[in-house]
């Protein structure tokens, strides 16, 4: 068994497709390639792709870290190359090495997510962004200052449970340096061992500023890093690669 | 290439996915470079719409074409549709968000008649006036193709024209011969003299219903070069007719997401309620080595891992074990799995499906239709009782661990112990096999109501009344009630009424679907959606007694509202069939024809 490991990007354009879509997309396009891919058994049978964390819909990435399993054995080269014609626009590869088959799980190190929300500015008009900024960095104060958001998980047969999402938060600031736009740096626990989603937390910032504007739609989410734990230390998944 | 209006709206809506229109082998082309750009428009949403082999033919077999440009369209779902009236934005292709009033033709795919308020919705979100009186020579010309066009009357007053038969043997010409007329700057009522000429195509202007004063429909005059009647057009020639082996690959999981290879056109059983059985006839074959041929570059050029052997009636495919068995050695290593989409019920079929589906037995689907040997000779599909059990016992052998029946109502001559029948049936082989599967036996059972359908020997026939409808439906949920473990389900009465309406319906209907259209009805196919109060508001609002219509019998010697229509089947035929059936009528003769 040979395992590539890869990092790929998906923009605008290709944004608004679910987690299993995407990787259905990456399924058929592997498949049309000539790569050797590995199945699982069963009656089944499919390729073993994953990819380490769901992208939500909406939201565009740069590095997000995906792994896959082959027969044979493929160089990263040939796989970036091959897949290169197979994949549309708005989904790429843009790296890919040989990884150690027995290696831990990409899926299973994600520790946390790093997301740049931005405010989609409508007619350019400056003066309404600068209110904008000022509600959206009041209402982060607030928010940050709670100690408890509840986060409401509905299972359809069980009861719903309530979970405090406040100590998923890591870091929610307002990036300055990005002249008359509203831009947010969001570092929010993620992965199997608990997390929040992006989307959630603009909803809960709408929410705490009562203004309809800043509702979770009108923000362009980007994932721009996945993080792993090392001793105490987040480090960014694509160094490891 | 989207702009900030759509994304925006896009930002706002469930699934957005349905209006991206960048998938994998979607074609995108210049449009200055074009000769006649088109607007494939789909009355349903995406998941359904992308589902439809016609679309992909004629996607392919259009945009192969150097100087022609096909784009899709499909109905908005209700939260997009909202969207799009509160933001002033005009219906858009996908491939490149042009607004539809931008194009030279919108063809709309007319597959069932619950669909026809999503065509005026969708002229009404492109802008467009839905009258064709009351459309310009710069408007697009708006045509219609696929099975409703053997009886498009409801629709005529807002389409240009209808291709009857298919079209893929007639678009390519239709658009090129635009490409000349445009060039001369013809208007629209020259434009349409031209295509009247064209052996399959439908100028519903050039032709004139004349009724008596009862509004009984006296007969159907030609104007003009217009032919007494419009002769289908068909493929002669499977092998040599454009297929598709580079269809769009969706990136959401549509109704059904796989490749489709087409077997063979037609069907030659005659079963006699079935249009499909009829207007496309005759049976045309595609041969084994271009059957193995297609498969091979639809798989490689989709990536999926699915391959449907597609067609009326596969399992009448000749030597089809054979072809499986080619299809397996070709496509070997890239692991796809072949599925028969329509199975007779015969042990033959039951062997091949046990073939494809090794190891994934769950249910065999099969139609016997009607549950009385009787009514089964009535309709023509004609299996014995013994035949039935005897396939049914070889899949429980083979593993199968249950089936999924589909039977039909209101069938003509259906008495109350054909009904009946229908249980009692289940009842037995539920009994017969239920000791005999791994667990428990699943068994699911679907009851549709029989629709008169134009160009069939059943189209003198009336549809029973809506009350009659619910009350053999009632009957089979009292029945069914009493037997455990089968899952029972049937089809809503009044959406079959509906179809009854339109699917032998004139002209004088169009109001009525403007109405209902208006009063807010559409996604009708929907359960969800639809909205029999809003119709029944629509009836009286209109004056239009819906009963007049599904119910009605016509009389061998009536003009029909389709007479002028014509599918290759001679009317004879119709005639003869329509007296056999009923010479299984009733023992008493109490049917008389
Ligand atoms: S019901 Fe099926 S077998 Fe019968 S005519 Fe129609 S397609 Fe053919």
């Amino acid at each position: 068994m040979y395992r590539i490991k890869f990092l790929f990007s998906r923009s605008r354009s290709l944004a608004y497709i679910s987690h299993l879509d995407t990787l259905r997309l990456f399924i058929r396009a592997l498949r049309r390639t000539d790569l050797p891919l590995a199945f699982s058994q069963g009656f089944n049978p499919h390729p073993r792709l994953t990819l380490a964390l769901p992208l939500p819909l909406g939201v565009t990435a740069s590095n997000e870290p995906g792994e896959v399993y082959f027969e044979a054995e493929v160089s990263p080269e040939q796989f970036i190359s091959e897949l290169l014609y197979q994949m549309p626009e708005g989904l790429q590869v843009i790296k890919a090495i040989e990884a150690e088959p027995d290696s831990p799980a990409l899926a299973a190190l994600v520790e946390a997510a790093m997301y740049r929300a931005e405010l989609r500015s409508f007619e350019k008009n400056e003066s309404l962004n600068d209110n904008l900024g000022d509600i959206t960095e009041k209402s982060l104060e607030k928010l940050m200052q709670k100690n408890e958001i509840v986060f409401t998980k509905s299972a359809k047969k069980k009861k719903d449970s309530h979970i405090n999402v406040r100590p998923y938060i890591i870091e929610a600031k307002r990036d300055t340096q990005t002249g008359g736009l509203v831009v947010l740096k969001l570092l929010l626990k993620a992965g199997s061992r608990g997390g929040i989603s992006p989307v959630f937390f603009l909803e809960q910032l709408a929410l705490e500023s009562g203004d309809e504007s800043l509702n979770a739609a009108c923000w362009n989410l980007h994932r721009e890093c996945l993080y792993y734990k090392k001793g105490d230390i987040l480090k960014p998944l694509s160094e490891r690669m | 290439m989207h702009n900030s209006k759509i994304e925006l709206v896009l930002s706002r809506v469930q699934k957005p996915a349905r209006y991206l229109g960048n998938e994998w082998n979607s074609v995108h082309k210049d449009h200055l470079e074009m000769a006649v750009i088109m607007a494939f428009a789909f009355p349903d949403l995406y998941e359904v719409g992308m589902s439809n082999q016609g679309l992909k033919i004629l996607y392919e077999s259009v945009n192969t074409q150097n100087n022609l440009l096909m784009e899709r369209v499909f109905t908005p779902a209700v939260d997009m549709e909202e969207e799009m009236r509160k933001n002033n934005l005009p219906l858009f292709t996908l491939e490149s968000a042009t607004p539809l009033k931008n194009f030279d033709v919108i063809g709309f795919s007319l597959q069932y008649e619950l669909s026809y308020t999503n065509v005026l919705n969708m002229l009404d979100l492109a802008g467009l006036s839905l009258y064709r009186s009351e459309r310009s020579s710069d408007d697009p010309l708006i045509i219609g193709g696929g099975p409703c066009t053997f009886n498009p009357e409801p629709l005529a007053p807002f389409f240009d024209l209808f291709v009857l038969g298919e079209s893929e043997e007639v678009l390519p010409e239709l658009l090129l011969e635009l490409a000349v007329l445009k060039k001369k700057d013809a208007g629209r009522k020259e434009i349409l003299k031209h295509f009247s000429e064209i052996e399959g195509v439908y100028v519903p202007d050039f032709y004139e219903p004349i009724y008596n004063e009862a509004e009984k429909l006296l007969k159907i005059n030609n104007k003009a070069v217009a032919p007494g009647r419009v002769v289908k057009r068909i493929v002669m020639d499977l092998d040599d007719a454009p297929y598709p082996t580079v269809p769009v690959v969706p990136f959401i999981q549509t109704v059904h997401d796989r490749a489709v290879v087409e077997l063979f056109r037609g069907c030659g059983r005659g079963c006699r309620f079935c249009q499909a059985g009829y207007i496309f006839r005759p049976v045309r074959r595609r041969s084994a080595e271009k059957i193995v041929a297609i498969a091979k570059n639809l798989v490689a050029a989709t990536g999926y891992d699915e391959l449907s052997l597609s067609s009326l009636s596969s399992s009448d495919y000749p030597h089809l074990d054979q072809l499986i068995e080619d299809l397996d050695n070709k496509l070997d290593g890239d692991r796809v799995k072949c599925s028969l989409p329509s199975l007779r019920l015969d042990s033959y079929s039951v062997k091949l499906a046990h073939r494809l589906h090794q190891g994934r037995r769950s249910s065999l689907t099969f139609a016997p239709e009607a549950a009385t040997e009787r009514l089964r000779r009535v309709i023509r599909k004609n299996i014995s009782e013994n035949e039935i059990y005897s396939a049914l016992n070889d899949a429980v052998t083979a593993g199968w661990q249950g089936f999924k029946l589909y039977f039909m109502i209101g069938l003509p001559t259906e008495k109350d112990e054909d009904v009946e029948a229908i249980i009692s049936m289940c009842r037995d082989i539920r009994n017969r096999f239920r000791g005999r599967v791994k667990g428990a036996l699943k068994l699911s059972v679907s009851v549709a109501t029989f629709v008169p359908k134009a160009n069939t020997p059943f189209q003198w026939e009336p549809q029973i009344s809506l009350q009659e409808i619910i009350r053999r439906q009632q009957i089979l949920v009292e029945g069914f009630r009493k037997i455990p473990g089968i899952d029972f389900s049937w089809h809503d009465a009044e959406t079959s009424f509906l179809e009854a309406v339109f699917a032998r319906g004139d002209r004088l209907l169009a109001p009525l679907l403007e109405k209902a259209w208006k009063l807010g009805c559409r996604l009708d196919g929907w359960s969800e959606h639809f909205s029999f109060a809003l119709w029944q508001q629509a009836f009286a609002k209109t004056g239009i007694d819906g009963a007049k219509y599904s119910e009605r019998r016509f009389a061998f010697e009536d003009c029909l509202p389709w007479d002028h229509l014509d599918c290759g089947v001679e009317r004879e035929l119709f005639v003869r069939e329509n007296k056999l059936a009923h010479s299984y009528g009733e023992e008493g003769g109490a049917d008389n024809v």
